[in-house]
């Protein structure tokens, strides 16, 4: 019994597997995933506007700006466009030509005119043809307020030091009383955060991935009446281990899939930029990575990781079971299909608490519901990396979800002996109960 | 030897199958004939071990059927059985594995059948794309690929025309010869007539006519003779005996009992007679008067 439970399970692999659009869906994936990691590239590469710098034509009247404002703004592209940005070209304004017949037509052209003012120490006037983008316009305005503080220090012969003393920042030292908690990784939990919800993404996927996968095969095999053939051979029992087996097999090579996808858009992403591993994507989230794999979030991750994967695979067996019990207890696609959309709503409502649970620290409900299987892959480890609960309660999150699949395996699979060969939606309910209280 | 005995089925508060018992020996066909709802399927799923039965028993050579002796039997359902998104070969090699076949005793096997029921171009072509009949085929295959100690044929010639129906009769005929147990069920009473030698007709879960062919027909006194001439059919019907006279091409005479030949004979000695034929009546006449009477009870 137990080669035809491995030649079943490897059936059920090989029809899901062995399809063009098993093929052609991961082909997809792939071409998405790496084309998400490296869209920089891809947009750069078919060209466009982005590539010529905006021309920041300066009339400077006070004879005395211009050198200060370009300064700024090559420190401003610096600054928020990386080291190597050539986003903003600054030229001083030597033309004839009357300065707004000059600019107007031109959409990557503007002009700074400079003039003196006693009251507010610099007039400025920034023209443009159309409208400009808010970033641009808040780099642009701080580069020239800037350049008016300098202006004023220097006109007023105070000391640079004392310059430096009323512009300079002021220097917050951070005292954390918790000695387990570093001040330096209080900015990467923020971000954490934001990130973790990113990264139990593909389990929401992959979890939709093995509910429809069984629930087709369980169904398929349901109508065509190959299930009477099947039955007649191997028990309901074995028949439902290799769904279950076959199901989480699937994911676990899906789900390895998506990673070395993830990897080939980061090496190629690299090969590209020839930067740092983690510069992906853009630079927001790789430097949000970069940071967190600096941090002591790595020596955390140690941990984080196994218990995440132990509790999603658990929690990947509870759903492959319920998909099981479900698909064989309606008689037809569609009602299975109906049947899927409750599922996805549980595992939405996990994903959802996930997001919200940074928004309402301490929360009571969110901390219990991290115990409730189903959820709990999600909820448990967002909640352990943002420090909300520890790692026994993850652990407890774990024995409830084994609890939680030998009771499905339990009762399940009474409902599933009798299931998987009734045809009619007749009496279904006396049916089921009936089932559960066999012996 | 298959035995079912004293085997009943309830559904809740629904009786499927009531004291149901007969014996199959190896190399009889048997017939499980009934109308839509007797309790057919349910008896079948109860052999194969699918279904148990409420009260009695049914083994196999002695043995309860569980799953260390399934190997050995064939089934074939009433519905199609294929998974049709598979290819023929694929099909065979998974139906085939859980009986508990080597791949390449599976691969002779369906060399062989393939070749046989004239299909051998359709072995890596999906299920899907094949017609009814070849799909019937396939299933047939699939049921007989083990060389089953055991073989249950629900309806096996549904979707079949003439020629292939007797490729079939002679492939069963073949695994009869070879001392397969086989059960058949069918709604044609001429198919059950030419293969089986021993029946059971169920109504309402109930047995309501068993026994060996031979038996049920000597049993049945009524029988038909077959006419072709130019007689008085009113003189005919008047003999007493006679139960009644049609006319389908020739005249069929149906009589009582063996008795009323005679009768009929001395009352047709003047009339111009080309055909004078005494035969026992059909098992679907059996069928439909037996299950007719109990029908309406």
């Amino acid at each position: 019994m137990r080669s035809k439970l491995f030649f079943l399970t490897g059936m059920s692999l090989k029809r899901k597997i062995k399809t063009k659009w098993f093929v052609l869906a991961n082909l997809l994936l792939c071409l998405g995933i790496v084309g998400i990691f490296n869209i920089n590239s891809i947009i750069k590469f078919f060209g466009g506007d982005f590539d010529e710098p905006i021309q920041i034509y300066v009339l400077d009247e006070t004879n005395k700006s211009y050198a200060i404002l370009k300064e700024q703004i090559h420190a401003m592209d610096e600054g928020y466009y990386g080291e190597d940005s050539n986003t903003y070209e600054v030229l001083p304004y030597t033309e004839e030509e009357d300065i707004t017949s000059f600019i107007q037509g031109e959409s990557k052209k503007y002009a700074f005119i400079l003039k003196k003012d006693d009251e507010h120490v610099l007039d400025v006037t920034l023209m443009s043809d159309g409208y400009i983008d808010t970033v641009d316009y808040q780099l642009l305005s701080t580069a020239i307020n800037n350049t008016k503080t300098t202006l004023a220090t220097n006109e007023s012969n105070i000391p640079l030091e004392e310059v430096n003393k009323i512009v300079g920042q002021v220097d917050i030292k951070r005292e954390i009383l918790d000695e387990t908690k570093k001040t330096e990784d209080e900015n990467t939990g923020m971000i954490m955060k934001t990130v973790f919800p990113m990264v139990i993404l593909p389990f929401f996927m992959l979890t939709i991935f093995l509910v429809q996968m069984i629930g087709a095969e369980v169904n398929d095999e349901k109508t065509t009446r190959g299930m009477e053939i099947i039955i007649s051979n191997v028990s309901a029992k074995t028949h439902f281990t290799s769904k279950v087996l076959a199901g989480n097999f699937f994911v676990l090579l899906q789900g390895g899939l998506l990673i070395a996808y993830v990897f080939v858009g980061f090496i190629i992403k690299n090969l590209l930029s020839s930067n740092h591993l983690f510069t992906g994507i853009d630079t927001v989230i790789g430097g949000t990575v970069s940071k967190v794999f600096e941090s002591s979030f790595a020596s955390q991750l140690a941990y984080v990781i196994p218990l995440s994967l132990v509790l999603m695979i658990l929690t990947f067996v509870a759903y492959s079971l319920l998909a099981g019990i479900l698909a064989s207890i309606t008689t037809n696609t569609e009602d299975f299909q109906q049947l899927q959309t409750p599922i996805m709503i549980i595992l939405l409502v996990g994903y959802y608490l996930a997001i919200m649970a940074s928004t309402f620290k301490g929360a009571l409900f969110i901390h219990i519901l991290s115990y409730v299987p189903l959820i709990s892959a999600i909820l448990s480890p967002s909640l352990l990396v943002i420090g909300q609960v520890g790692i026994i309660d993850v652990i407890i999150s774990i024995g409830i979800t084994i609890l939680f699949d030998y009771l499905l395996i339990h009762f399940g699979l009474k409902i599933y002996k009798v299931g998987i060969l009734n045809y009619s939606s007749e009496g279904l309910w006396k049916k089921m109960f009936k089932a559960l209280k066999q012996k | 030897m298959l035995k079912v005995e004293h085997v009943t089925k309830y559904y809740g508060d629904f009786l499927a199958v009531d004291d149901l018992s007969f014996t199959v020996k190896e190399g009889e066909i048997f017939g499980l004939l009934g109308v839509n709802g007797a309790g057919k399927t349910t008896t079948f799923r109860m052999i194969m071990g699918l279904l148990d039965p409420t009260k009695g028993s049914v083994t196999l050579d002695g043995k309860k059927i569980d799953y260390s002796i399934t190997d050995k039997i064939g089934f074939l359902t009433e519905e199609r059985s294929l998974l049709t998104k598979l290819t023929v070969y694929d099909q065979c090699i998974f139906y085939g594995t859980l009986k508990g076949m080597s791949k390449q005793k599976i691969e002779e096997r369906l060399d062989m059948l393939l070749e046989k029921f004239s299909i051998s171009q359709y072995k890596h072509k999906k299920i899907k794309e094949l017609s009814k009949g070849n799909q019937q085929k396939i299933q047939f295959i699939t049921a007989i690929l083990n060389e089953p100690k055991l073989l249950i044929l629900d309806e096996p010639f549904s979707g079949l025309d003439p020629f292939n129906i007797e490729l079939f009769k002679k492939e069963i005929l073949e695994l009869s010869k070879a001392g397969s147990m086989i059960i058949f069920s069918s709604h044609r009473m001429d198919h059950v007539e030419l293969f089986c030698k021993k029946l059971v007709v169920l109504l309402h879960g109930k047995s309501v006519l068993e026994g060996y062919l031979k038996d049920i027909k000597e049993d049945y006194q009524k029988q038909n003779i077959f006419i072709q001439g130019e007689f008085d059919v009113e003189e005919v019907k008047k003999i007493k005996g006679v139960l009644a006279v049609n006319y389908e091409n020739e005249y069929i005479v149906k009589i009582e009992s063996q008795e009323v030949v005679p009768l009929v004979f001395k009352k047709l000695k003047d009339a111009t007679i080309t055909k004078f034929v005494v035969e026992e009546a059909s098992l679907n006449e059996i069928f439909i008067e037996k299950v007719g009477e109990e029908y309406e009870k």
